[in-house]
């Protein structure tokens, strides 16, 4: 869709008005020292794209001390146009960004909310407050375009000054050889190539760099069709998740609306599935379902109006040699419930510690296989979410239309049903299994506010666990320290009656490790030094190490 | 879940079996199909509350299904 055109319907008499585009950044292609070079420049981490997965873990790296190479074919942020994918930010990934130095700008700009509701025809039945579990310092939600947050991460990890970010530089080609991986990329001044320890794809759904390592990722592509309409208008809706399971307005299908910076607002339409993209992407058709929503009076421009099919994809590991996937190249579910980008940043925020400690020493790099157990459960996890989501939305048959009808009849006038209305669940930072490093599994811990400090600033220096010792005494205290020379982790004393002890529902005398991460390695009710050596040793791999070295 | 018990239960449970046919049958009284069908739609759903236990109403998914596929 043109910005910036104005096209007076040949329906109507209305004039719609298109917004002017966005004006985004654009920062310059600087020649490399490999071009030129007469042998390959060896780096300790190369990510491939520059996407909210990607620069999230070159903040997180450069934070950490590690100098990461960004390769983006782009020069600029968001995908081509004014188009935003994702608009919704989860507290998890908001707790990230407080970590990374760029919550207060993302929070400035953007839209906080926690309220969602759902209706069927002109009645709310459904209605939740994720407020309710919250207790960090950072909201259930805040909206933003989603080229805002790749900006502000950009102008964060040029101010950090650490992170080699190299735009207009096309991956071409990758070779996975046992100690290093070749990276080959094409630039305007010229093709190189480069070898990292560990190399990143981070290049999103399409990625070529996975095709091209012949993985397969069983995708599936739905024919359900909608339709998204950014526009602007300055009516005071209130700040909240609104969706309708079948709008009146929309001839009985599904409708979104949802409040992101700029007064944009994001009204997503479901459509009729033969229907012709081009046809009901056309302004007077586009115009006509807004003025069905909104009125005849709300006057309103175009930001952008994009058809769409959602897909799904998961790649079986997550980890190939010395390649990592990250974000959308790994995983992609359909857009209901904000888990495509939300997972992205998660998967950068797993794994960027561990590459810090296993590029220090300080661990093995059977870590990193602690990344595919971690994420690729959350990926299985957030794909059943989201298509339990997409079949109670899209119905395939009289049957199931009918079960939805129950359902919405009676969630009008009973608290059980409105449980299976079902227009998204949306994303919580998701529980790790059992595995080596975590014997009892992970749970994430929210950004709480205590003793004067919060759970975020004390993981912000460096790559340091956090033993979180509940009420212990100064002798206690001292014996736990000396593991501190042992060990990446520092130990502080919290209060037992506390925000955090509540939050954790830790007594006096418990010991929790968390990691880097925010996740819960461990809990100890009686924490001695040899039980908390014992969880580090775990949490870091080193038994596992040990094992898989005598099975070898 | 005792092991003697099976996840659903088939022995006799309801106190009037006559009553309830009648009253169900009689729900379904002067309605057209599609409104009788909803009706019972929206009748598992109510029951299915009250059972509550995911395994019981797997159970009891599971067994309607295989019924409705029985060759007679």
């Amino acid at each position: 869709m043109p910005v910036g055109a104005r096209y007076n319907g040949g329906m109507s008499a209305e004039t719609w008005k298109f917004a002017p585009a966005y004006e985004l950044p654009h920062w310059p292609f600087v020649a490399p020292p490999d071009l030129g070079a007469g042998e390959r420049i060896r780096y300790p981490v190369v990510i491939a794209g520059g996407g909210l997965a990607g620069l999230t873990l070159a903040c997180d790296l450069a934070l950490r001390g590690v100098r990461a190479v960004v390769l983006d074919e782009d020069d600029t942020v968001g995908v081509k146009g004014a188009s935003s994918r994702g608009i919704c930010y989860a507290q998890k990934s908001l707790e990230i960004f407080d970590r990374l130095g760029i919550y207060e700008r993302i929070r400035a700009k953007g839209i906080t909310w926690s309220v969602g509701r759902t209706f069927s025809g002109n009645d709310e039945v459904y209605t939740f407050n994720l407020q309710d579990d919250s207790a960090s310092e950072q909201p259930p939600f805040i909206n933003l375009q989603q080229f805002y947050l790749e900006w502000f991460l950009v102008d964060r990890i040029r101010e950090l000054d650490t992170t080699d970010l190299r735009w207009k530089s096309r991956v071409t080609q990758v070779e996975n050889e046992a100690d290093a991986v070749v990276v080959e990329v094409e630039t305007p001044a010229g093709r190189y190539a480069l070898e990292a320890d560990w190399f990143i794809d981070a290049t999103g759904a399409n990625s070529r760099i996975r095709e091209a390592m012949g993985l397969e990722v069983n995708p599936s592509r739905s024919t359900d069709r909608w339709c998204i309409t950014d526009v602007r208008f300055n009516t005071p809706f209130r700040t909240e998740r609104w969706t309708w399971v079948d709008a009146p307005f929309n001839e009985g299908r599904a409708v979104w609306q949802h409040l992101m910076a700029d007064d944009v607002w994001r009204l997503d339409y479901q459509m009729a599935e033969d229907c012709d993209p081009e046809a009901i992407s056309r302004p007077e058709v586009a115009g006509a379902r807004l003025r069905a929503q909104l009125g005849p009076d709300v006057e309103f421009e175009f930001v952008w109006i994009g058809p769409y099919q959602y897909r799904d994809h998961l790649l079986e590991t997550f980890r190939v040699g010395r390649t990592l996937f990250i974000g959308d190249s790994a995983h992609v579910v359909s857009p209901f419930g904000a888990r495509g980008g939300n997972n992205g940043i998660q998967d950068a925020a797993n794994l960027g510690w561990k590459l810090a400690l296993v590029l220090a020493g300080e661990a093995g790099d059977e870590l990193l296989d602690s990344y595919h157990a971690e994420r690729h459960p959350a990926a299985v996890e957030n794909l059943t979410v989201c298509r339990r989501t997409a079949r109670f939305l899209a119905p395939r048959s009289r049957a199931e239309h009918r079960i939805r009808r129950a359902v919405c009849a009676l969630a009008r006038r009973h608290e059980f049903a409105r449980r299976l209305a079902n227009t998204g669940r949306m994303s919580q930072a998701n529980a790790y299994p059992p595995s080596p490093w975590v014997k009892a599994g992970a749970r994430s811990v929210q950004n709480v506010a205590f003793d004067g400090t919060t759970l975020m600033h004390c993981l912000a220096g460096g790559t340091r666990f956090l033993g979180l010792a509940f009420g212990a005494d100064a002798a206690t205290l001292v014996r736990l320290d000396e593991l501190a020379a042992l060990f990446p982790i520092d130990f502080r004393r919290v209060d037992a009656a506390g925000p955090l002890a509540a939050h954790l529902g830790a007594a006096a005398g418990t010991v929790v490790i968390v990691r880097p991460d925010a996740y819960v390695a461990a809990t100890m009710a009686e924490a001695t030094p040899e039980a908390v050596a014992a969880a580090m040793r775990d949490a870091l791999g080193m038994d596992e190490r040990a094992r898989l070295a005598a099975a070898a | 879940m005792s092991a003697d018990r099976p996840v659903m239960r088939s022995d006799a449970n309801m106190a009037d079996p006559d009553g309830f046919y009648e009253a169900w049958v009689a729900a379904h009284e002067g309605l057209s199909d599609e409104e009788s069908n909803d009706l019972d739609a929206r009748l598992v759903l109510l029951l299915a509350n009250q059972v509550g236990d995911p395994q019981v109403l797997l159970a009891c998914i599971a067994e309607a299904r295989e019924q409705g596929c029985r060759r007679p």
